[in-house]
């Protein structure tokens, strides 16, 4: 049987706890021992956010107790330009299981994986605003969506996995932008969160995960703190062939547009996904090597307009249909499909220097 | 020698200044002709290829002195790598009306049309700068005079809104007006007698949902005015019309549904048009109207894969048993369960019992579809299915042939739908050239023109599948697409018929006003034609409601059949052709002409079974509809009792119907 660090640790703080409780000299040992999340598969989803006991003081500070791990993917999901925190815990005695730098984390049972969207600069008086939290549970019988929408006050966020709109106003950059943000149905979770038509979460791989994060405890590379915490089995890290944040503009334009695809396009454009009926395969392994793949002189399978003559025509960014779906706000041409009403102005300038830079002759 | 030069640098200056507006145009022949640059003046605001305005051209005549079949083309050699664009017009600088042109019919992105030019008629060509101003070679061929299969005339049209989807008649004057959409507005371009289009905007509260996905037009509520039904990715919004057709009503969701196609069809068969809307990720949804327009949800029953993978809903009557079936067009990715995958076809029981019979009819394939065409392409009476592929991934477009027993074959290899190599997502049939069989429009701006054997030639239109209807009143089938240009079918000699179905609504045991469901059947001298009234065919768009017919060089038509959705049937005799026709439900009847003593029923009240005195049953057909409308038993041919141990205790109508007399009356189930 594995012996994990924190439980380790646990026992030495409880020791500690009890020794210096005789003593009763000693404030910073008063740190709680276990993770106190109130875990109950069977119950799961809870009717409230809260219920939970994911986070500590106030739930809008979104301030994580111990065995509650925040990350960050290293390209992140447009979402109508909402922020994210992210999170992840698991039980006791359980550990993920690393398959490969390009596959999601295989997780154990009772794993939970949190996202929480909020606005900063919310109009009219310029404060944060969370709008939802989306969890994916692990259950015995897999993946299942709990959807969490803030109320107004912001004490508390309710199951509901019907999905609604919600609008609003806030400033991006210091420029006014609303939006009708659509928080999920359970079955437009799945569109995208499955794979062979399993429900999967999606950003939780290696290759995105590969970076360093700034805990309170220090900086470390995210997945060393999942071995340390005990959520991962340690493995060789050296080889995970790492996607870049596709905003850090020193990077090659190529890198940056792969990243972008990876993380906004790849769970539909991947084999037995949603979309996988159309030819081009987006995630950052399968462009690696493949011009095929990322769509470069594939003509497209739907007629949109005549004088789109490829998915990405090299040197043309606007007889590209890459460069006019992620351009569209029709719900019916735009790409991604679901997940966005408005357009990420900058990952469409990268698309369009990309394709400006290829030049490649289509047949 | 200076004044030859300075001839020379004026004739040359001249000549680069001349291609500059359509006005100095310059005449070319047959042969190759050099563009130094594109910068001219004249800019294209026609556009007849492609999209978008450009602000430079060149421009040419061309007056030929024979008919001849052109070709213009930009591919070649020395033009490699190079990206450009043309418009042929006729008319006049200043009244320019597109005749032909291209943007990307050759290699690359060199540009290749062919075209039909009359003797005499002078053609003027406008290469643009919409992709590059670098000059280029272009080549005039001329050859053989060969009549096009199909022609259009790009025209544009003054069509506002977002959504420029649908085309349907919206005043209740039986000619086609042309609906554009935007979230506060409905902007309907109105025919008028005259052949002009009166504009009328109408304000609405804002739509939470809109047609992106698609639209579809009825009349929900039976008041001579057609209400919209939008659907968009995450819900549906319905446009009720007020009772003059001068304001719409806005009613939304709040259910969530991933809209692909929508329609309005009477599915329970109670006289009243319901919604349908298929859901791309998870069971459809429809909505059953009430008998006064008011919609009530439902899920569950009609295409059940939770997952979804539902695009296209087409309603027929397959097996032609008197009652509207489903077929729904499916798609999705890898690794979906096959109920999201397969395509399906439910049978209606004539009860409002829907049974899948996808594995049975021959129908359940994996072919990613979006949508089908449901046409009867032999004219054998029986309606096949062009199944057209989005991704010959899993399967490339088939050709389903009707066996008149339930099941189809599919006849693809050798009729040219085999060699059909675009993909699309809209695939639609209607007879666009009058010959009386019906054609295939398609991807790849092409249409597949039927060849009256089962088999198709494929011609180039130049523009993508839009709304369907006849826009000038001309018999001949027009197309309204997003580009917001009317494509106005030139027409031939052919014949033609087109007719209006008008349920009766003052009977309880009427049809929908439209006469939506309704299948009509004509005789002529080249055989027998069918149509289904359809709200909602191909994946996105609304079609006219009027049944349009070509008849080719037939001049009369012996008989047409209009099987309402009733069970009623209507049959009218050597109508005049080339004119539309409007057929009110019953009208050829004459009901309750039978004589007291001719029909009687007994028992009545009855519990097991109603007798009958006086008439042979099995030489006409009977009805029997609950005191709601809606029907429940559509015998074709029955014995001399009917059996009505199964229905619930109430109220019934009877109808007898023998040749072009109806009989009807209560009685009680007890």
């Amino acid at each position: 049987m594995q012996i994990k660090p924190t439980k380790f640790l646990s026992t030495l703080f409880i020791f500690l706890f009890l020794f210096s409780c005789s003593e009763n000299d000693n404030e910073e040992l008063y740190v709680p021992a276990e993770s106190p999340v109130n875990y109950d598969l069977e119950a799961f989803p809870y009717t409230k956010l809260s219920d939970y006991n994911m986070f500590d003081g106030g739930l809008k500070n979104q301030s994580p107790v111990l065995g509650v791990i925040p990350y960050q993917p290293i390209s992140s999901l447009f979402t109508d330009y909402a922020k994210k925190k992210h999170f992840i815990w698991m039980p006791d005695n359980v550990s993920a299981n690393y398959i490969s730098d390009f596959e999601v984390l295989d997780f154990p049972v009772g794993t939970i994986i949190v996202k929480t969207f909020y606005y900063d600069n919310v109009l009219p008086t310029n404060s944060t605003q969370i709008i939802e939290t989306r969890l994916l549970i692990k259950k015995t019988t897999g993946w299942i969506f709990s959807e969490y929408v803030w109320n107004s006050s912001q004490t508390e966020a309710f199951l509901d996995n019907s999905g609604s709109n919600i609008n609003i106003e806030w400033l991006e950059e210091g420029v006014a932008k609303s939006n009708n943000y659509r928080i999920p149905s359970e079955s437009e979770c799945l569109t995208c969160h499955k794979k062979s038509n399993i429900s999967t979460p999606i950003g939780v791989k290696p290759q995105n995960l590969n970076s360093t994060y700034s805990y309170s405890s220090g900086t470390v590379n995210q997945l060393q703190k999942l071995i340390q915490e005990g959520y991962l089995n340690n493995t060789d890290l050296s080889s995970v062939n790492s996607v870049i944040d596709w905003k850090d503009l020193s990077q090659p334009l190529e890198l940056r547009a792969r990243s972008y695809l990876d993380i906004n396009c790849a769970h539909c454009h991947s084999d037995n996904t949603h979309c996988s009926y159309r030819p081009i395969r987006l995630s950052f392994k399968d462009t690696e090597t493949s011009e095929d793949n990322i769509g470069i002189c594939v003509i497209p399978d739907e007629d949109i307009n005549s004088t789109l003559t490829h998915v990405v025509s090299p040197g043309r960014p606007e007889r590209s249909v890459m460069s006019f779906r992620m351009n569209s706000i029709n719900e019916s041409t735009r790409m991604p499909l679901i997940g966005r009403n408005l357009v990420d102005d900058k990952a469409v300038t990268l698309i369009n220097d990309w394709i400006d830079e290829l030049t490649q002759v289509c047949n | 020698m200076k004044k030859i030069t300075l001839i020379i640098i004026l004739l040359f200056g001249l000549i680069v200044e001349a291609q500059n507006t359509c006005n100095t145009a310059v005449a070319v022949s047959s042969g190759i002709t050099t563009v130094a640059t594109i910068d001219g003046t004249d800019g294209v605001m026609l556009v007849c290829s492609g999209t978008g305005n450009a602000t430079a051209a060149e421009w040419y005549t061309y007056t030929p002195t024979n008919n001849y079949t052109v070709t213009i083309t930009t591919d070649l050699p020395i033009n490699t790598s190079q990206d450009t664009r043309f418009h042929v017009y006729k008319g006049s600088c200043g009244s320019l009306v597109c005749h032909s042109g291209d943007d990307d019919s050759g290699a690359g992105f060199l540009s290749t049309a062919t075209f039909n030019a009359l003797s005499g008629v002078t053609y003027y060509v406008a290469f643009d700068n919409r992709w590059e101003s670098n000059g280029f070679d272009f080549q005039l061929t001329e050859a053989v005079y060969v009549p096009p299969l199909v022609s259009f005339i790009t025209t544009p049209i003054t069509s506002t809104g977002s959504y420029r989807n649908c085309v349907v008649d919206m005043n209740g004057d039986y000619l086609d007006d042309i609906v554009a959409v935007s979230a506060t507005n409905i902007n309907i371009n109105y025919q008028q007698p005259s052949g002009v289009f009166t504009i009328e905007n109408y304000t609405t509260d804002n739509a939470d949902y809109l047609p992106s996905w698609s639209i579809a037009a009825g009349d929900i509520n039976d008041d001579g005015y057609n209400d919209l039904m939008y659907g968009s990715g995450s819900g549906v919004t319905f446009m009720k019309a007020n009772g003059d057709g001068t304001g719409y009503l806005e009613v939304s969701g709040p259910e969530y549904v991933f809209s692909q196609r929508t329609n309005f069809v009477d599915i329970n068969n109670d006289g009243d048009l319901d919604a349908f809307v298929c859901h791309d990720v998870g069971p459809n949804q429809f909505y059953l109207n009430d008998g006064s327009g008011n919609l009530t949800h439902n899920q569950g029953g009609l295409g059940d894969a939770p997952s979804g993978g539902n695009y296209a809903s087409l309603w027929t009557d397959y097996d032609n048993d008197g009652d509207i079936d489903l077929f729904i067009s499916k798609c999705n990715g890898g690794g979906a369960a096959a109920s999201a995958r397969f395509n399906e076809l439910f049978q209606n029981d004539g009860n409002g019992n829907y049974t899948d019979v996808s594995v049975a009819s021959g129908l359940y394939d994996p072919i990613q579809t979006w949508s089908s065409a449901w046409g009867d392409y032999d004219n054998d009476g029986w309606m096949d299915v062009f199944v057209g592929a989005s991704s010959f991934i899993d399967g490339s477009h088939k050709l389903m042939h009707n066996n008149q027993d339930g099941t189809f074959t599919d006849i693809t290899a050798g009729t040219g739908i085999d060699t059909f190599l675009d993909t699309g997502i809209e695939h639609i049939t209607h007879d666009f050239n009058n010959d009386g069989y019906l054609d295939v429009f398609s991807a790849g701006n092409k249409m597949l023109i039927n060849n009256q054997d089962l088999t198709f030639t494929e011609t180039t239109v130049g523009f993508s599948v839009g709304a369907v209807g006849d826009l000038n009143n001309d018999g001949f089938l027009d197309v309204f697409n997003s580009n917001g240009n009317w494509y106005r079918n030139e027409g031939n000699s052919n014949n033609w018929i087109k007719i209006n179905t008008i349920g009766d609504i003052s009977n309880p045991t009427g049809s929908n006003l439209n006469g939506i469901g309704t299948r009509i059947e004509i005789v002529s001298a080249l055989g027998t034609q069918i149509r289904d009234v359809r709200s909602g065919d191909g994946f996105r768009h609304m079609s006219s409601l009027t049944a349009h017919f070509g008849l080719g060089s037939d001049t009369s038509i012996t008989q047409i059949t209009i099987n309402w959705p009733s069970g009623i049937v209507d049959v009218i005799n050597n109508p005049t052709i080339n004119a539309t026709i409007n057929v009110t439900e019953g009208q050829t009847l004459s009901i309750n002409d039978f004589l007291s003593e001719d029909i009687l029923i007994y028992p009545n009240p009855s519990k097991d079974y109603i007798y009958f005195k006086n008439i042979d049953l099995q030489e006409g057909k009977l009805l029997i509809h609950n005191i709601n409308g809606q029907r429940i038993f559509n015998f074709k041919t029955v014995e001399n009792k009917v059996d009505i141990r199964a229905l619930q205790l109430g109220t019934y109508i009877l109808s007898f119907q023998k040749e072009q007399r109806l009989y009807q009356k209560k009685f009680i189930k007890k």
